[in-house]
């Protein structure tokens, strides 16, 4: 190496990583200033359209209010089916393809998509489906981000940063929680931690939180004041209710997916799907209006011991998982976080419930019950055990409440990982055909292409060619074998120059190249991913494969070399994205 | 400067044709009215306004000021403006209830232009805190609802959180609480650890309702006040031990009548104390004329002087020094001191403008249920 170039070598990538720095803080201001008017406008959508309590009880008109509860559902998931139709996949986009987008190095997050998603999601939010408001917003910043990185013509992995960035400072922003917003960022959309990627999203995710405090002049989601230390024992009881809770939040994700996959089975327009789950959620809301919207409102009551008898808990969280496994499913715009947040309080509190009445004595520890359930559903269903704590510990300051969340998540995650997957979004994904949990490199040869390394240096034969001929033809062109063609274009299988050198000895120079016992290969299509391609090299020796086009006409082939060295590029590029610092 | 100093003159030009204005009947603008009737609430709080509002007010314009008494409410007000017989001229109301009339319709509108701006030119719109404005009233005191409770009855230890007023083990003794739901339902659903930033979201819903009446109907003994005087008398005579009420009350009856009680703080609801005209005054120049001297900085700063609410000027809050008599340092006193106003709670009073009718009928009904059951409840007690 030329030693004397390496001082302004290192001064140039010093430079161009600060401006990753600064552009990231500048990604995180106005992906955090988009959050925020996403918030306040969510807000008085609830407001405007009867959906909030507040302005429920300040109307004063019985019937109207009736009538404004299953009306606006149901003509807020008629608009959201309309804006779906403008999106190409006719579904609203969510951290399930930010994610498919970091993770397979394709990057590049749509801004139609994006921006119709966000819409939706406002519509679905404002008009009381119960949906989340993180999971649009991480989408929302991801694919600023995205956008960012197309202007300015950046490579793979600085698009995978400004992605993150998005990503970090939304959550930082909405939560106002910006060590929850990194790690998120980190957790469940990088899913590698390098030093490149922590300073620019810390950037972000800083600026976000100074604009949430400015901008969204709010109190925390749950602010808790509590100086009372749960017993020893109960540290136990919290890693039960760990691992009961990952059973809700498989119990939740198979809802939602459940449903999705009923209401695809529906003699119902796909775009009047929405509106007729809002339909229905207006009409249970009006006995239960608990379920309307993101519900803050139960979330807090479920931390007071007492705000709910123990049959009210149970129906209570059993209705507000159906009502989103309904919204989410049947095509509303929105996340899965908030209402997850709800079900788990929810649950947290039947648990406390449960053993105050096995213990007999008044639970002054209640709202640890709460927290500790609220975790173990959060967590599984996002796949981010670590987010899911600091979120705790941002959002209540307590320390105790924080390692008793700690010790509900211990068993949670692994569980509903091991019974379900690692996140619901890693489930939507393998459903799309993307299998994310042999980790990224898998990913990623999953997603390339066999096809990309088409060679057309090989020596195609007609299958009825004589013996004569084509070892001629081979011995020029250098070859060690060849691959023959039908009349129609097809594969029919390889030889190699020795086998056809033994059997023109047997059966002289005349024969047809038929007459060899042919060798078939199996052949690489359009579809076939460099992972698959490596599967197929185990069951033959050769040099390549042969490759088709999609109508099964031989056009070339794969070396195996080609693969080799694609699989060993794609680690190499992913070694410098995750382990290097400059 | 130079555009203070035309804002200056601006203001000069108004007050001349303030004064040039041809008089309206029965308020020639010079001071020949009979009497300027202001309806206010009576105690401590009158006596700070005649002393530094009301007398200064004669002295200046030679109107002389007739005082009734108030207890809040819009029953008369409804009365007197449907028969066309209003008998007063300004009415100091608290900010929802004039709210509420406004909406109905009876009160006269107010501009923000109306006060004169601060010693230093500040124009009103910046020099009164945020929303002080509302169409049909003016914002001049912040005051508070807050707890007194008797120093010597919980020895050993004392209150400091507002949920201590519910905790009749560690606190033990009768209560005075207002009639009312406003303020009894915050503090009871406080109590439950709830933010003070969702009070209303919750008490919005069915089940805060619920929880919050729980909360009071586990006290026991409670003398359910009306008149703003009778909590401050009630503590002095020991007949409760705590007791709910306005802060200016308190602090009258902690020094200058020398009551043994002491005011809590956590928990304050504050309110807006407003000016308004009641439509069909006698005398609405006059009545402006008045809004216009008593808002004026010096003034606002001398009421505070004398009894302690927050006043509505920043230019006045800064001027808030010793009261004349007693010598006591009034910034301590005063709800909006940044020590007090920690853990206060802002009144939604635009919350209550809509609600308010239905949750007196809600509270009354729940009074009632509770005074039905109370001997059964002790059958209940005994099993």
């Amino acid at each position: 190496m030329d030693t004397s170039s390496a001082p302004f070598h290192g001064t140039r990538m010093m430079v161009r990583f600060l401006g990753l720095v600064v552009l990231g803080a500048v990604i995180g201001g106005v992906a955090a200033l988009l959050a925020a008017g996403f918030v306040i406008a969510v807000l008085a959508l609830n407001e405007w359209l009867l959906i909030s309590p507040r302005s429920r009880m300040m109307f004063d008109h019985g019937t109207l209010l009736a009538l404004a509860t299953v009306a606006v559902p149901t003509i807020g998931g008629l608009a959201a089916g309309l804006l779906h139709r403008g999106i190409p996949e006719r579904r609203p986009h969510g951290p399930a393809d930010v994610i498919a987008a970091v993770q397979t190095r394709r990057g590049r997050l749509p801004a139609r998509a994006g921006s119709l998603s966000a819409l939706s999601a406002l519509v679905s939010l404002g008009s009381g489906a119960s949906v989340g408001q993180y999971g649009p917003l991480v989408h929302l910043g991801a694919t600023l981000g995205s956008q960012v990185a197309r202007r300015l013509h950046f490579g793979r992995s600085e698009d995978n940063i400004t992605i993150a960035c998005g990503v970090a400072a939304a959550i930082a922003t909405a939560f106002n929680a910006p060590l929850a917003g990194i790690v998120f960022a980190h957790e469940v959309v990088l899913r590698h931690y390098a030093l490149r990627a922590f300073a620019p999203i810390a950037a972000a995710a800083i600026v976000g939180h100074v604009i949430a405090i400015v901008a969204l002049d709010r109190g925390a989601l749950f602010h808790v004041t509590n100086t009372v230390l749960p017993r020893p024992w109960e540290f136990a009881l919290f890693v039960v209710i760990g691992g009961l809770g990952a059973l809700v939040a498989g119990a939740y994700t198979r809802a939602i997916l459940g449903v999705a996959r009923q209401a695809a089975r529906l003699p119902v327009l796909p775009w009047l799907r929405p509106a007729l789950a809002g339909a229905l959620l207006g009409l249970v809301a009006l006995w239960v209006p608990d379920i309307l919207g993101m519900g803050q409102e139960t979330l807090r009551f479920a931390t007071i011991d007492g705000a709910y008898g123990t049959r009210e808990l149970l129906l209570v969280l059993l209705l507000k998982l159906a009502a989103t496994a309904l919204c989410i499913g049947m095509g509303f715009g929105g996340g899965v976080f908030s209402p997850a947040l709800v079900i788990g309080t929810l649950f947290g509190a039947l648990c406390g419930q449960v053993v105050g009445a096995v213990v007999g004595t008044p639970m002054d520890t209640f709202v640890f019950y709460a927290v500790c359930g609220m975790v173990a559903v959060t967590a599984p269903v996002i796949g981010a055990p670590l987010t899911s704590l600091l979120i705790v510990f941002e959002l209540t300051g307590s320390y105790t409440l924080t390692t008793a969340a700690l010790a509900s998540v211990t068993l949670a995650s692994p569980i509903a990982a091991q019974l379900f997957g690692r996140s619901l979004f890693d489930i939507q994904l393998r459903e799309r055909g993307l299998d994310l949990s042999a980790g990224r490199s898998q990913a990623l040869l999953q997603e390339a292409r066999a096809h990309a390394h088409l060679s057309r240096d090989c020596v195609i034969l007609a299958s009825r060619m004589a013996l004569g001929e084509a070892i001629h033809v081979l011995t020029r062109a250098r070859h060690g074998e060849a691959h023959l063609q039908d009349a129609r274009g097809g594969y029919r299988g390889s030889v190699t120059l020795a086998a056809l050198e033994a059997t023109r000895e047997r059966e002289g120079n005349q024969a047809s190249v038929e007459t060899i016992d042919l060798e078939v290969r199996p052949v690489v299509r359009p579809t076939t991913s460099i992972l698959e391609a490596m599967d197929l090299l185990r069951d033959f020796t050769g040099e390549a494969i042969p490759a088709v086009d999609a109508n099964g006409h031989l056009v070339g082939v794969v070396y195996e070399a080609s693969i080799a060295r694609a699989y060993l590029q794609q680690s190499d590029e992913l070694r410098q994205e995750e382990h290097g610092h400059g | 400067m130079a555009e203070r100093g035309w804002r200056r003159a601006g203001w000069l030009l108004m007050g001349l044709v303030a004064l040039v204005t041809p008089p309206v009947a029965g308020d020639d603008g010079n001071g020949n009215v009979d009497a300027l009737t202001v309806l206010s609430w009576g105690g401590a709080y009158e006596r700070a306004q005649r002393e530094a509002l009301f007398r200064p007010f004669t002295a200046t314009t030679g109107i002389p000021v007739a005082v009734a008494r108030y207890d809040g409410g819009l029953t008369a007000l409804r009365q007197a403006v449907a028969d066309d017989e209003v008998p007063w001229d300004v009415i100091d109301m608290t900010r929802s209830e004039a709210m509420a009339a406004c909406e109905e319709g009876l009160l006269e509108p107010l501009s923000p232009s109306l006060p004169a701006p601060a010693p230093d030119g500040t124009p009103p719109e910046t020099d009164f805190l945020d929303d002080a404005f509302g169409r049909c009233a003016i914002t001049h005191s912040i005051f508070a609802t807050v707890v007194a409770y008797r120093r010597d009855a919980f020895p050993g230890q004392r209150p400091t959180a507002i949920g201590d007023l519910f905790d009749q083990q560690r606190f033990p003794g009768p209560r005075a609480l207002q009639r009312t739901p406003a303020v009894n339902l915050e503090w009871a659903l406080l109590s439950y650890g709830v933010p003070r930033e969702e009070l209303y979201r919750l008490l919005s819903t069915p089940r805060g309702l619920r929880l919050a009446l729980a909360r009071l109907a586990s006290l026991e003994e409670v003398h359910w006040w009306e008149a703003g005087d009778t909590p401050p008398r009630l503590l002095a005579e020991g007949r409760v031990v705590m007791a709910s009420g306005y802060n200016g009350r308190f602090f009258d009856a902690m020094v200058n009548r020398e009551v043994p009680i002491e005011i809590l703080w956590d928990g304050q609801v504050q309110e807006h104390e407003t000016w308004v005209i009641p439509r069909g005054s006698p005398h609405p120049e006059a009545a402006r004329r008045f809004i216009r001297f008593a808002t004026d900085t010096e003034r606002l700063a001398e009421l505070a002087r004398r009894i302690p609410y927050g006043p509505a000027r920043h230019s006045a809050a800064v001027r808030v020094t010793t009261h004349p008599d007693n010598g006591r340092d009034m910034r301590l006193h005063i709800p909006t001191h940044p020590l007090n106003a920690q853990r206060a709670v802002t009144k939604d009073e635009v919350w209550y403008a809509e609600t308010l009718t239905r949750l007196n009928e809600y509270f009354r009904d729940w009074l009632a249920r509770r005074r039905a059951p109370q001997v059964p409840r002790k059958v209940l007690d005994s099993e």
